[in-house]
């Protein structure tokens, strides 16, 4: 009998927990009408909400910690959790099921190419801010970013992307550019400062560098260069960063040239992609590439830029930012951008209408919207974008990392040179304590250009780097040692354009539209072709494999309709050629 | 007259009472069979539930569908996917490649699922019950590893800067890290001994069961017929195996298409997906990380084609050996 009644209840059980998944759902869109009747207006913070925040550009996932996560707390009474796709990997699939299931998130930061912001709003996954953004001082500052923003659409959905008040053909970037040669600066030093042509100088003289450090350092796990798999789209990501240097970015499948004088297809015979995968594959063979590459992710290849083991990179806030701190530059050590003789580094143009492929919206279930748009707001209020955007550039708050002196000019405070710009420095509890580098806003978007003018700091630019009391206070005995080097230029980007290196791509509102979904379908496939015969090459062994693999991708990719992408891609990148002369047009009066 | 009708109607009673209780006995038979009937019901409904309603999802495969949209929002596109699966020679020899995958790892599947059998057979003849039970148990335990954590325990031996890579460097047997995970060489059988690390200690059990269920007059007969160790182990213990082992390759060959995709999973990387794509896997890179759910919805119909044919093909073979049909 007792067994009995036992397999009773245990049946009982099993059947309960098939089941739980229906109560759960009912209860959920239970809750999700009554967030919809919610009406605009004040709203009240006493309760503590937790936003679900689906995050495009996020490098973190789970719940923001730190001195960012102290500061909304205190001011909105709410908590972040960041959902990123980029660290789940797999492409858009967290995008698709989330949005199959009805549910992108509470607060939305989405790539809006592809129509995709068109796509969430007509399928209702999107709120209408109108009501709720009514006379906040984002509407009243950047209206015309946030018409453009939602350009097609009937209503206002999104807010826009790194509004500046800079002419679309400045530079966007503040003393850095996004890409760029950096590499170990006193190793490059110790080497006599050799002269680098092209980028198969490049590896001549890395091979003799990274044979020099693992010499000095006395360990065998330094490399020249190192790759991963996370940022892969429609082509290798790192091997599509070195086209950078000279003046290209992708569109689709086609690198476009930053002033519209060339687009050119990846697998063209003359491409600068297939170039740089021979030159990867030649560093391979020397045995500059960490073997890691092909199974670390990002995380683990910026711990290695962080202590400084891999020679060369093609991003400053990838190896500048992270291994730079106080102590390394003034032992002398540290990254500094190396000038290769025949390089015009792309340069992302000032946005004056903010940049449309980037967006934030409301999610149309989340719960007390008004207090989501207070919050948005703020991210564009200058104290939101100081703190925000710490990650990307910008001071960080007031009173910690950098204050106003007697004649009302900013500069970093004792703690703000050891934290800046995200070392692993303890945070005062009173400012919510843990480490400054893990409170980094994860949001990683930049609502404000950081070159545009702070009033909370006098006027001088969010970036610090530009600072006039920085750039004096910061000149380590490496800066000085660089400036030298490079004709007395003081920044990054001083030298660039004196130098005329420094290609700027002019700020538009141009986003890619609605592709057919045939051409998607094959584009996934291709992409895919692409990625993995890219890596095969890399790691080939011997030449007659490397062009044995190139062979069969470019087939493979032809065969699976990869000209029929190519049309498309062309054409997008024609229309945006005509945006950006348009833009340059427009703000050369 | 009045005996005789009395007789006559004692009879029509008689037979009244009979179809009375015939009707009684229908009643109770028709109630038995519908206490049956919901005894059975639970199931009927989960057969339902996940083998009959899921393929409603297969109309997505005719309309053009893009995630944030509902279907209705999508327009209907008729067979497109389907044409486009077969029009395009690229995509073809990519299919058959997966198909060529799918087939060969699970016929290495099958022609080594003989060895949880010897596996059994030798492992019942260790006499200390200690160590048997105790490799039982070692044995067993992978099977309840999931393979997410079985990869971070490849990863933590194999990988460039894993264990053995270190090892080996350390000792001065080679110079560069050899590449275990991130290469193409073997994969079929790198899969097929790690599918074997995890399932022979679980695949072994349904013998030991069997071996115990064996009548030991046969053991003690052979003893006296003068039968050594092996000889009895060949002679009788796999003898006695052999059914087992029958009805499970059987099962084994209906799960043909579905040796599932976990494994094949955790294990991809840009190195190896030509040959560990099998048709799961496919599936799944076209739909969630290609992000083309309608073709890859096609594709997986393929899947329930094919194994339709791999059906009737076993039903016709088992006509013409057997003289008797599966289904």
């Amino acid at each position: 009998m007792k067994k009995k009644i036992m397999s009773l209840l245990l049946c009982g059980a099993m059947v309960a927990t098939m089941f739980a998944g229906c109560g759960s759902s009912a209860e959920s869109s239970q809750s999700e009408s009554t967030g919809e009747s919610a009406s605009a207006g004040e709203s009240d913070y006493s309760k503590e909400l937790t936003l679900d925040v689906y995050d495009d550009f996020a490098n973190y996932n789970g719940e923001q910690t730190g001195w960012f996560a102290k500061i909304i707390k205190d001011k909105f009474n709410i908590k972040l959790n960041i959902i990123a796709p980029n660290v789940a990997g797999g492409g858009d699939t967290l995008y698709q099921t989330r949005t199959a299931a009805g549910d992108l998130g509470d607060l939305i930061l989405v790539g809006t190419s592809n129509g995709r912001l068109t796509d969430l709003v007509e399928s209702g996954l999107v709120l209408e801010l109108s009501d709720y953004m009514k006379d906040k001082d984002v509407t009243k500052n950047y209206s015309g970013a946030i018409e453009a923003a939602n350009k097609g659409l009937e209503g206002t959905y999104a807010m826009p992307y790194s509004v500046s008040t800079d002419p679309a053909t400045v530079s966007g970037e503040g003393t850095e550019p996004t890409f760029g040669p950096y590499v170990r600066w006193d190793y490059y030093k110790e080497m006599g400062y050799p002269e680098v042509k092209d980028l198969n100088g490049l590896l001549d003289m890395l091979e003799e560098m990274q044979a020099l450090a693992r010499k000095k350092e006395g360990t065998n796990d330094i490399y020249a260069f190192s790759f991963f798999k996370d940022w892969d789209g429609n082509m290798m990501n790192n091997a599509k960063q070195p086209t950078c240097m000279y003046g290209y970015d992708e569109l689709g499948f086609v690198l476009s040239k930053y002033d519209g004088s060339e687009d050119i297809d990846i697998l063209a015979d003359n491409s600068p992609y297939l170039e740089v995968l021979k030159i990867y594959y030649e560093a391979n063979k020397r045995g500059l590439v960490d073997p890691d590459s092909t199974t670390q992710n990002y995380d683990t290849m910026s711990s290695k830029y962080s202590q400084g083991k891999i020679l060369f990179c093609p991003w400053p806030w990838a190896s500048k930012s992270l291994f730079n701190t106080q102590e390394n530059t003034s032992a002398g050590k540290g990254y500094q951008m190396i000038p290769i003789s025949n390089m015009k580094i792309f340069s992302y143009g000032a946005t004056p209408e903010g940049n449309t492929t980037q967006a934030i919206c409301i999610g149309s279930k989340a719960e007390d919207p008004q207090r989501i748009a207070d919050f948005i707001d703020w991210l564009y209020s200058p104290e939101g974008v100081e703190c925000n955007e710490q990650g990307n550039g910008a001071q960080g708050p007031k009173g910690l990392s950098w204050d106003l002196d007697d004649d009302g000019k900013p500069y970093i405070t004792e703690f703000g040179k050891k934290a800046l710009p995200s070392n692993d420095t303890e945070v005062p509890e009173e400012w919510g304590g843990g480490s400054w580098k893990d409170g980094v806003s994860a949001l990683n978007f930049k609502c404000v250009s950081l070159e545009d003018p702070d009033p909370n700091a006098g006027g001088a630019k969010y970036d610090y780097t530009t600072w006039e009391s920085y750039l004096n206070a910061a000149a380590t005995p490496l800066d000085e040692d660089w400036s030298a080097q490079m004709g007395g230029a003081k920044t990054t980007m001083e030298y660039l354009k004196k130098n005329d290196m420094l290609g700027i791509a002019p700020g538009t509102t141009y986003s890619t539209p609605v592709e057919d979904s045939n051409i998607s379908t094959i584009r996934g496939q291709v992409k895919a072709t692409i990625v993995d015969n890219s890596w095969q090459m890399i790691f080939a062994e011997s030449d007659e494999q490397f062009e044995s693999i190139k062979a069969s991708m470019i087939e493979t990719a032809k065969g699976l309709g990869y000209d029929d992408c190519l049309k498309v891609d062309f054409q997008n990148a024609k229309d945006q050629n005509a945006a950006r002369a348009e833009a340059a047009k427009e703000y050369s009066k | 007259m009045s005996e005789e009708s009395n007789a006559r109607s004692g009879h029509r009673n008689r037979a009244g009472a009979g179809a009375q209780e015939q009707a009684v006995h229908i009643g109770k038979s028709k109630f038995v069979g519908f206490k049956y009937f919901l005894w059975i019901l639970p199931f009927l409904i989960l057969v339902f539930l996940f083998s009959y309603f899921p393929l409603h999802g297969w109309i997505y495969s005719f309309y053009d569908y893009r995630p944030p949209r509902s279907l209705s929002q999508c327009e209907f596109v008729g067979l497109q996917w389907f044409k486009m699966l077969i029009s395009n020679p690229t995509q073809v020899s990519q299919l058959l490649q997966v198909l060529k995958n799918t087939f060969a790892m699970s016929l290495l599947g099958i022609a080594t699922s003989i060895l949880p059998l010897f596996f059994a057979v030798f492992l019942n003849e260790i006499k200390c019950r200690k160590f048997k039970s105790f490799v039982q148990t070692f044995t067993t335990l992978p099977n309840f590893i999931s393979w997410v954590l079985v990869f971070s325990v490849a990863f933590a031996l194999f990988s460039a800067n894993g264990m053995v890579n270190t090892f080996l460097q350390q000792i001065g047997f080679i110079d560069s890290p050899i590449r275990f995970l991130d290469s193409d060489s073997h994969t079929y059988l790198k899969m097929l001994l790690w599918n074997m690390w995890k399932s022979l200690g679980w695949g072994s059990i349904i013998y030991l069961a069997s071996i115990a269920g064996i009548d030991q007059e046969l053991y003690e007969a052979a003893s006296i017929d003068g039968a050594g160790r092996f000889q009895k182990m060949f002679y009788i213990t796999i003898p006695e195996l052999l059914p087992t082992f029958f009805v499970m390759l059987m099962m084994a060959v209906s799960n043909f298409l579905n040796n599932g995709m976990d494994q094949y999973f955790v294990f991809q990387n840009s190195f190896n997906k030509e040959h560990i794509q099998v048709l799961d896997l496919y599936v799944y890179n076209i739909g969630m990380t290609g992000s083309s759910y309608s073709l890859a919805t096609a594709i997986s119909m393929l899947k329930s084609i094919v194994s339709i044919a791999l059906l009737s093909l076993c039903n016709v073979v088992s006509k013409v050996t057997r003289g008797e049909t599966i289904v």
